[in-house]
């Protein structure tokens, strides 16, 4: 189960929002206890897939470095990853199952019309052949 | 000895150790270290032919092995290794 607590939560949405209708990325920090995770901090990162970004991003290894640089320095774990699904639901695709990492919550939005719609987690396995659906609760 | 730093999620494999200190000369070598003291990490890191799994990528400091020479990469006393995962998606492929 992921839990993601109010403030990372809307900025989740505020940058899946604001980079519509191209697809937004960034990461999850927080704890992870008794197989629960709860999400105190997200970080917005660049999308950095070159071309079209309406269905595609990517993480800069870099920025996902700094990133994990900066969750030890305060005290925190990387627990997943978020991006958005521009005017679509909030599955894992094809193209998500075939370029995940196993270790991390995958949090996927579906941004309608510029507007919220809904939002997943998924855990893929080591095979990227499938993910299972996580529990997701937001706020407190 | 280099120290290398394992990521959370991997931590339960390495004796809930948020860094290990090894030695080693090589990236190769460190990484053999580590994944024969913890024999539960290798399958995380490694698939069933033995190479690193295609998400891995292996960081000394700021540096990419890929772009400097990969498993022969020479490590020293003051190096840090990372593990970063490589992560994409999209709803198309193309
Ligand atoms: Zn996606």
């Amino acid at each position: 189960m992921v839990r993601i607590e109010t403030q990372p939560w809307e900025t989740m949405v505020e940058h899946a929002r604001r980079v519509y209708p191209n697809e937004c990325c960034g990461v999850m920090l927080g704890k992870a206890s008794n197989g629960e995770k709860r999400v105190s901090r997200a970080v917005p990162l660049d999308n950095a897939w070159q071309g079209e970004q309406r269905a595609r991003y990517e993480l800069r290894p870099e920025d996902l470095l700094a990133a994990e640089r900066e969750a030890r320095a305060q005290g925190l774990e990387l627990i997943g990853i978020y991006h958005s699904h521009p005017d679509c639901d909030a599955y894992f695709s094809e193209t998500d199952l075939k370029n995940s990492c196993p270790w991390y919550s995958f949090v996927v939005l579906s941004i309608q019309r510029g507007a919220f719609g809904h939002a997943n987690s998924w855990l893929p396995n080591a095979e990227q052949t499938a993910a299972e659906k996580e529990e997701l609760i937001c706020g407190e | 000895m280099a120290k290398i730093l394992i990521p959370t999620p991997l931590r339960q494999y390495a004796g809930r150790q948020d860094a290990v200190e090894l030695n080693g000369s090589t990236v190769g070598e460190v990484l053999d270290a580590l994944t024969s003291s913890f024999q539960d990490l290798r399958r995380h890191l490694y698939n069933d032919e033995g190479r690193l799994r295609s998400f891995v990528n292996v960081y000394v400091n700021d540096e990419d092995i890929r772009y400097l020479s990969k498993d022969a990469t020479p490590v020293g006393e003051n190096d840090t290794i990372s593990i970063v995962p490589s992560i994409a998606g999209g709803l198309h492929a193309g």
